[in-house]
């Protein structure tokens, strides 16, 4: 086996979908500005790349044409290097990571472009045709459940209440807003040239949000449910990206790696419980790093949900203060395809500021299913 | 001279407002105001009132986006970008001093020929201008705008000794054409006409309801509908203006007028409002008025103040025999009736009418022209001289003499005759010689009251009627209940499709009524269900959808000019029509889903059809159709045409008239220029998805359902308007005609007609005019 490492990480500023700052950037624009930010950051000639992996979940429109190749070329990658778009809906991009450790494995490739984009504002989440099939929807319609019922039905499942989703929600807003002023993103954070000037900040971070706040909203999805928009990732603009590679060729080129891969893992469950696809993803990549939950000293789950995120931490044992350290995508938002990039990236990142040995990536996706990263430090 | 660009100097609720209407004629405005003490934002005021008008209902503004013409700035520096106006127009507070200062500042960077006016309601013209340049003077006239200013349609010009005739002409065509306003030219008196006169009114109501110990609903009742007022009433309206207002303006027609002008005997503030004002009790903007919505226990519970108490308790329906149906109908037995409410209606309207009369020449000498500023700007249904005609000009000066009133000199001119007649078919009215003048429409201004004045319908039937409007141009007037839409109506444009061709070029669709048709006659279509008279049901159905389409596939153009509400049927009518001349406050939506239907009388196909043909939408098989179901399903009403083009009820092509008056005129223009090598549209066909679409609206209703933002019976209703939409058992591969569509309508109309929900929705519709959610 070789060392794949991931030897870099950048990504856009978050926004709100639809009124935020990057609300009027095309989704190709962004990922382009990102993917360009990367290597010009690490200072590599991109003639030694193999291939863009790009995840997106609704790769149309806009993200349509096979994205990753139209970035490629928009960010002034040579021809030679190809472009490849991948759709695991949320776990697209770390699919992209996990793509790119299997094709170095195999020999084929030595450096990978790994990055996502999803522009919420333009493209629908659902896309701009949804056709589902009705006769699976008629045998079982939990294969197009909603994402805020299934945050219920795990709501339902733990019996977590209202109030310990909120309060989820208020530290996730509390530890990025604190990691914001600290100038934390500042380095993982490439800035966004748009029509209307340059955008270098998260734009989706609730720095007023208090409990007595949360408590006012209402049910988001159930009537008599308790999840609401607060405890919920909102729909967002972003745009992340890695540099996988081997450890030889990050040495060669003068990189600083941030993490090795250590194990990588998918796994499938009930649909209508989508939330809880961390769950076994995470024993599994465990299992296949032969490490336990105790041996992870830094953990990104993403946060689709207060409440999923809340079953998975319970159910996997993990120590809380290992969880999301600079805030998770409750505060900061959750581009779709640009997610797993983003939280892979961190905890390699977050390694290496925090002098740990090893961290967990994860998350859940719609339609059900987990993924997860294990990664160690160099 | 074109005026492009205005600059609004006060950005207060009226200044802010004025800018709007400017803006909701595609114009740049330029909005200014002073800077705050220790402002760190010197554009606070200007910018904040921009964010109000966003806010603000009724909406100011005719589209969110018109809120980008609206440039803020302030007094200090943006002075010089009024250099760039060609209207400026003052709306800062009525303090000589300030304007006058104002003025100077306009004066040395205003361009030549720029027009300046003031909306002062108190100041003479001559003080406002004194010390200014004979040019300033040459381009200065008052603009006098009623609050709220998009909704108001009077403007009263008040314009000086020297004014500049083209100048005058120039701002009266702007305001006319492009803020859509009726122009009353005013005498420079205080409170010119409208106020003057209803100012007046209300106080004496006011006054007279205490006198005779009338509770606020009794003199609503009778100070509204009965004599053509708003039904809001004396109280109802005081409410809505602020109560706080009337002091400040009785304050200031006191100071102005001469003592032995009657309004000094009406200018008293009861105690009562006083200690209201002061206790914050100034109307809807306090914490209520004359009337206030008690929250305290839970559920909303309207309450009036008792006039001898000043108690609130719940309000009563009034009982006065006054208020019962013969007498409160006719208008002269009203005035007549012997008891506290007819005693009322009479002291007020006497006084009114009197000094209405006694008010010419000194405010104006054509009444005719005060009719219009009380209906334009107290939406009066008659003015003062039309209501006398209406009571009788003999009748009232007898019912004057017996109580010993003072006659009027004009209405001794008007002994014998009335104040308006029609001759030789002119609409004409007395002038002070006591000779008939005949009234002049403007150029471009063509109304339906006019020529019904002196035409017979070619067809009439009790529903609708059949007129020429000329150059071979007919107009179909509904003229239904609320204008709902009925077989009469229907066979009305069975008769002018039969009719025109060979004979006439074209139709306009349009009336004159408050609301162009609320929709189809509901009552018809319950009793119908009621009796389970199904197949008569579905006959019905048929005979809408052949109507409307044979409307649409007719040899000759059709156009629609709704003004108002267009709901329902109301709005079918208009998607069949080959092009729209639409007043810009035209409110149109699908609404069926409100009584538990939807649209079957080709409204889901034709709107499905204009989303399908919508060359902005994103391509593939779902958007048209995501697009329509989501504007039926939730009911989406436009808030002004501009809006309306939005959800393509207009198309972009359809044109917008922002004159009331000028509709028909435009109308008439637009079906002779179409009937110009006229072609009749080509049958639809479209490709549908089938099942496929209806499980993905389904899974977008769901949500909505389980989220409890839709009724479980919203989901059923949604489910029948996604099996049109998505073409039912179909394929992609299918094509579908205009007929395989309306078929689907009728079916799912007939489906969700046999539902007991949707009978209680109907129920409930004509009971309380209002949707139930069940």
């Amino acid at each position: 086996m070789k060392n794949v490492v991931i030897a870099a990480y950048s990504r856009s500023p978050q926004t709100f979908a639809f009124k935020g700052a990057l609300a009027g950037v095309r989704p190709d624009d962004l990922a382009a500005q990102v993917v360009a930010g990367l290597i010009k950051k690490i200072n590599l000639d991109p003639k030694h790349l193999e291939d863009l992996i790009m995840g997106c979940a609704f790769p149309e429109g806009e993200q349509g044409f096979n994205i990753a190749r139209l970035v490629g070329l928009m960010a002034g990658l040579p021809q030679s290097v190809g472009g490849v778009t991948v759709n695991r809906f949320c776990g697209s991009s770390m699919q992209a990571i996990h793509m790119a450790a299997g094709a170095i494995q195999m020999n084929a490739g030595e450096a990978f472009i790994c990055a996502g984009v999803e522009s919420m504002s333009r493209i629908p989440m659902g896309g701009f045709n949804p056709m589902p099939s009705p006769e699976l929807f008629k045998t079982l319609p939990s294969a197009y459940i909603g994402m805020g019922e299934t945050a219920e039905n795990v709501a339902k499942q733990y019996n977590l209440s209202r109030e310990q989703q909120d309060q989820f929600a208020l530290v996730s807003q509390q530890k990025a807003n604190a990691a914001q002023q600290a100038g934390l993103f500042d380095d993982e954070i490439i800035a966004i040239t748009t029509a209307n000037g340059v955008v270098t900040q998260d734009g989706c971070i609730r720095a007023n949000t208090t409990s007595e706040g949360l408590a006012e909203l209402q049910p988001a999805f159930l009537s008599d449910g308790t999840v609401t928009a607060a405890s919920s990732s909102p729909l967002t603009d972003g745009a992340s990206a890695t540099l996988v590679c081997t450890e030889e060729f990050a040495s060669q080129h003068g990189l600083q790696a941030l993490a090795r891969i250590k194990s990588i893992a998918i796994s499938g469950c009930a649909p209508e419980t989508m939330g809880l696809g961390p769950i076994l993803a995470s024993k599994k990549a465990l299992q296949r790093a032969q490490l336990s939950m105790e041996d992870i000293d830094i953990v990104e789950i993403n946060e689709a949900f207060a409440s999923q995120s809340l079953a998975c931490i319970q159910d996997l044992n993990i120590a809380i203060e290992r969880v999301n350290l600079d805030g998770g995508a409750i505060a900061l938002g959750h581009p779709l395809g640009a997610t797993g990039a983003r939280i892979t990236g961190k905890a390699a990142a977050l390694l290496v500021r925090e002098k740990k040995q090893f961290a967990l990536a994860t998350q859940c996706i719609g339609g059900g299913q987990g993924i997860a990263t294990i990664l160690e430090a160099i | 001279m074109n005026i492009e660009t205005v600059a609004v100097i006060g950005a207060g609720v009226m200044g802010s407002g004025i800018a709007a209407q400017v803006a909701n004629a595609g114009k740049k405005v330029l909005l200014l105001d002073r800077v705050p003490e220790g402002a760190s934002n010197k554009n606070i005021l200007a910018e904040s009132a921009i964010e109000k008008l966003l806010k603000v209902k009724p909406a100011a503004l005719m589209h969110k986006r018109n809120a980008k013409k609206i440039q803020p700035g302030n007094l200090e520096d943006n002075l010089a970008d009024l250099a760039e106006a060609d209207w400026i127009i003052e709306v800062i507070i009525e303090r000589l001093d300030l304007k006058q200062a104002l003025y100077k500042k306009i004066e040395a960077v205003r361009k030549p020929n720029c027009i300046v006016s003031s909306n002062t309601s108190t100041l003479p013209l001559a003080d406002l201008t004194a010390g200014l340049s004979a040019e300033f003077n040459d381009h200065f006239v008052i603009t006098h705008f009623f609050n709220p200013p998009r909704y108001m349609r009077l403007l009263e010009i008040v314009e000086g000794p020297t004014t500049n005739p083209e100048a005058l002409d120039t701002l009266i065509q702007f305001c006319d054409f492009a803020l859509g306003k009726g122009i009353v030219k005013c005498n420079d008196t205080p409170g010119f006409i409208a106020n003057r006169i209803g100012a007046y009114w209300m106080q004496t109501a006011l006054l007279e309801a205490f006198r005779l110990g009338l509770s606020v609903e009794e003199a609503d009742a009778i100070s509204g509908r009965p004599m053509g007022i708003p039904k809001t009433g004396v109280f109802g309206l005081m409410d809505l203006v602020g109560i706080d207002i009337m002091p400040h303006v009785l304050k200031s027609m006191v100071h102005s007028l001469p003592k032995t002008d009657a309004f000094h005997q009406q200018a008293k503030i009861p105690e009562l409002v006083t200690k209201m004002i002061e206790d914050g009790y100034t109307g809807r903007k306090g914490k209520g008025g004359f009337y206030r919505i008690n929250k305290a226990h839970g559920t909303k519970v309207k309450e009036s103040i008792n006039l001898a108490t000043g108690e609130y308790a719940g309000s009563q329906k009034p009982a006065l025999a006054s208020l019962q149906g013969p007498v409160v109908k006719d208008l002269k037995k009203l005035l007549s009736f012997d008891d506290k409410g007819g005693q009322f209606a009479w002291s007020v309207l006497a006084k009114t009418l009197c000094y209405s009369a006694s008010l010419v020449p000194e405010i104006g000498d054509d009444i005719n022209a005060i009719d219009r500023a009380m209906k334009l700007g107290y939406n009066w249904t008659y003015g003062p001289f039309e209501l006398i005609d209406k009571i009788g000009v003999d009748w009232f000066i007898a019912k004057l003499k017996a109580d010993n009133y003072p006659i009027p000199p004009l209405l001794m001119t008007a002994a014998e005759k009335t104040f308006y007649r029609y001759d030789n078919q002119q609409h004409q009215c007395l002038s002070l010689n006591g000779d008939y003048q005949t009234i002049s429409r403007e150029k471009g201004v063509l109304l339906l009251s006019d020529i019904k004045q002196n035409q017979t319908p070619i067809e009439r039937n009790a529903s609708a009627s059949l007129w020429g409007i000329g150059d071979g141009v007919l107009c179909l007037e509904f003229h239904s209940k609320m204008n709902a839409i009925d077989p009469n109506i229907l066979q009305m444009i069975a008769t002018a499709i039969k009719s025109i061709p060979g004979q006439c070029k074209g139709l306009v669709l349009y009336n004159e009524a408050d609301n162009y048709s609320v929709g189809a006659n509901v009552g018809l279509a319950l009793f119908a269900a009621n009796v389970a008279a199904w197949p008569q049901i579905e006959a019905m159905v048929k005979s809408g959808q052949d109507t409307y389409l044979a409307l649409k596939h007719a040899p000759f153009p059709v156009v629609g000019a709704p003004s108002g509400m267009a709901l329902g049927g109301g709005c079918e009518s208009l998607l069949h029509c080959d092009a729209i001349q639409a007043h810009a406050e035209s409110y149109i939506g699908l609404v069926e889903v409100g009584v538990g239907l939807i649209p079957a009388w080709g409204g889901c196909k034709e709107l499905l059809t204009r989303w399908t043909n919508n060359p902005r939408r994103a391509k593939g098989p779902m958007p048209a159709i995501s697009k329509a179901f989501e504007l039926i399903s939730t009911a989406t009403v436009s808030t002004s045409a501009t809006e309306a083009k939005d959800y393509l009820f207009l198309s972009a092509t359809d044109g917008i008239t922002m004159n009331r008056e000028r509709l028909l005129f435009d109308a008439k223009n637009k079906v002779l220029a179409l009937a110009e090598a006229y072609t009749p549209p080509e049958p639809v066909e479209l490709s549908l998805p089938g099942a496929t679409a209806r499980t993905a609206l389904n899974l977008a209703v769901d949500s909505f359902v389980k989220s409890g933002k839709a009724t479980n019976y919203d989901g059923v209703i949604a489910d029948q308007l996604a099996i049109v939409l998505s073409g039912a058992e179909t394929d992609m591969a299918e094509r579908h005609t205009e007929q395989d569509i309306l078929a689907l309508e009728r079916t799912a109309f007939i489906h969700l007609l046999k539902k007991e929900p949707t009978l209680d929705r109907l129920q409930h519709m004509l009971e309380s005019g209002k949707p139930l959610r069940n």
